[in-house]
Parts: structure tokens; C-alpha cells; sequence
């Protein structure tokens, strides 16, 4: 009996420590991660001003058009009236 | 009837229809963009006198904010009416925050997905959330109005796996209260991330439905103050930091 708890409590120790692993690895993936803008990735940006792509230049508005293409619909979102009173 | 003039009648229905469908996709497209001086909450929806004197005296320096981070940061929007001095839902008290609620532009990204839902939300925190604290605190004028009792940041980001075809996307929420002498000491290092922790009231929302307080880690992330979008040009005047 005792020695199938020290196996299993053995194997329960191994299970925690390769998870723990794996998520410290997806962890410190995602710190050094800095290229995640949605709107940032259109392509637009690499087109405006010479068909070359050269000397692009992306505005405010240029965000705000890519964002409206990109967009997926009105997603649900928790009200405010869940958060704050006024 | 003619052939014609039902011809017409579709094409008509069809052109209505079309534009429907158009403004619609607008009106979506535009839910949490916000221009500068939009994203103030207006005055008369507060419901004390309080919180209507707070907007009223420093209206002029939240839209000066607002336009530094529409303009400087566009990788962020505030949502319409969402910066400004609401109070916590459950208050009793009229216990004012500066509060500012944010929609993170994020892109579908299998690393962030990989992340359970409590690290996706101490991810997001300590990218975006740390840093518009220090920007919210660096408004000394407004913080330290004796009105004010505290910060409050409310991040929302698209849930991983949720912008499939026809599916409709989820946003997961997350909202934080601090009390602002503990803001101004974690800002400056004097209060370790655990004890800001400990005492935050904070929530996380899965789409609409309430998930509660979760494990929330804090950690240095100086991706917002130094993250430059490449060949971006802010509009003319504006000054980024």
C-alpha cells in the first residue's frame, strides 16, 4: 500500500513538474511576444504612398480603416453597468 | 405591373438592402472607436454632484489624455464614454476612479492562446494595464483631487478562438480598482506586485458572464512605452512620448 502511494505521489511529481515546464516555455514566449497588432498587420501599410513600398507611411486614419476591415462583428462584451455605477 | 417596374422595385430593395447592410458593418466596425473628446463619459450621466464636478474641472486634461493615446497609441482605443470617474459597482459610498476602459487590438496568436485564462489576463494587465496606471497617475493635477479615490483600468481583448467564420467573437474583460496611495507606491516599487494584488478589487468577464476574481500575477512589461509601429506618422502637433 505504501509503495503505491510513493509511486503514485512519484508520478504526481512528475506530471507538476513537465507542466510547470511547459507553461513557464509558452510564458516567457509570450513576455519577449511584441508583434501582435491586429490592424498593424495589414497590408495596406506597405502600399500607401509608392506602389513600391517604398517610403510608406501609415496615419491615424490608416488604423482606423484597417481596424474596420479587420473588424468580426460586434463581439459580446460584459456592460458597464456590470463594472461601474455612474 | 410591368416587368420593368418590378425590375426597379428589386433593385431598389436590393440597393436598401446593400446599404443596410453597409451602415451596419460601419456602426460595428466603429463600437469601440472613439474620437479624442468622445471618450469622456458625458457629464450628464453621472448621477452625483461629486462626480459632476470632477468631469467638470478636469474635462480639458482627460481629452488632452485621450488624444495622446488615440494619437500615440494606436494599437489601443478607448471606448466611447469610458474615461472618466465612475465608481465601483458595488460601492456604497461615493468613492470616485479615475478609470479608463480599453480595448486592446490583439490579433488571433496561437502563443496568447496557448496561455489559460488567468495568465492570458496577467499578460494583459502587465502589458497594458501597468502602463495606464503610470500614465493615469502621471496626471497629478486629476489624481490628486481629494475627490478622487483611487485608479481603475478595464482591459478587453478578443478571446482566442473566438473570430472564426460564423462565430460571434467574445471579449474577455478585466477590471481593476486600486485606492490611489497604493497606485503611487507599486508605480514607484515601494509596494511589492503581490500586496498591489492583495489589495485590488478586480473582476475578470468572459463575455458577458462574471468569472470572478482570478490569480493575477503583475510583472515588468515595457512593451506600450516602447513599442513603435513601424513607419507610423501621428498626426501633426500631436507629441508621443
Amino acid at each position: 500500500m505504501r509503495a503505491w502511494l510513493s509511486l503514485a505521489s512519484f508520478l504526481g511529481g512528475i506530471v507538476l513538474l513537465t507542466s510547470a515546464c511547459a507553461t513557464s516555455e509558452e510564458w516567457s514566449e509570450w513576455r519577449g511576444h511584441t508583434t501582435h497588432f491586429a490592424s498593424g498587420t495589414h497590408g495596406m501599410f506597405s502600399l500607401r504612398n509608392n506602389k513600391d513600398g517604398s517610403n510608406p507611411r501609415v496615419a491615424r486614419t490608416d488604423v482606423d480603416a484597417a481596424r474596420a476591415e479587420n473588424w468580426w462583428g460586434k463581439a459580446i462584451t460584459v456592460s458597464p453597468e456590470q463594472i461601474f455605477q455612474n | 405591373m410591368s416587368r420593368y417596374v418590378l425590375a426597379a422595385r428589386g433593385g431598389l430593395l436590393a440597393a436598401l438592402l446593400l446599404f443596410g447592410l453597409l451602415v451596419n458593418g460601419m456602426t460595428s466596425a466603429v463600437q469601440v472607436e472613439a474620437a479624442p473628446a468622445d471618450a469622456l463619459m458625458p457629464i450628464e450621466k453621472y448621477t452625483t454632484e461629486k462626480a459632476k464636478g470632477l468631469a467638470n474641472t478636469h474635462r480639458l486634461r482627460l481629452i488632452e489624455f485621450s488624444e495622446q493615446i488615440y494619437n500615440c497609441m494606436p494599437w489601443l482605443a478607448v471606448y466611447p464614454g469610458r474615461l472618466g470617474f465612475p465608481r465601483y459597482k458595488d460601492s456604497a459610498d461615493d468613492e470616485r476612479y479615475l478609470s479608463m476602459w480599453i480595448w486592446v487590438d490583439q490579433r488571433e496568436d496561437p502563443v496568447f492562446a496557448a496561455l489559460p485564462q488567468e495568465r492570458r489576463v496577467s499578460a494583459m494587465f502587465s502589458r497594458y494595464g501597468v502602463d495606464m496606471l503610470r500614465r493615469m497617475a502621471a496626471l497629478s493635477d486629476v489624481v490628486d483631487d481629494s475627490d478622487v479615490a483611487g485608479l481603475s483600468v478595464v482591459l478587453s481583448w478578443l478571446k482566442p478562438g473566438t473570430t472564426r467564420p460564423g462565430q460571434q467573437a467574445v471579449n474577455e474583460t478585466f477590471a481593476l480598482f486600486i485606492d490611489k496611495a497604493t497606485a503611487a507606491d507599486f508605480l514607484a516599487k515601494r509596494v511589492a506586485a503581490e500586496e498591489f494584488v492583495s489589495r485590488a478589487k478586480f473582476n475578470l468577464f468572459d463575455g458577458e458572464t462574471l468569472v470572478g476574481r482570478v490569480r493575477l500575477q503583475v510583472w515588468e512589461d515595457s512593451f506600450n512605452s516602447t513599442y513603435k509601429l513601424s513607419n507610423y506618422q501621428p498626426p501633426k502637433g500631436a507629441q508621443c512620448q
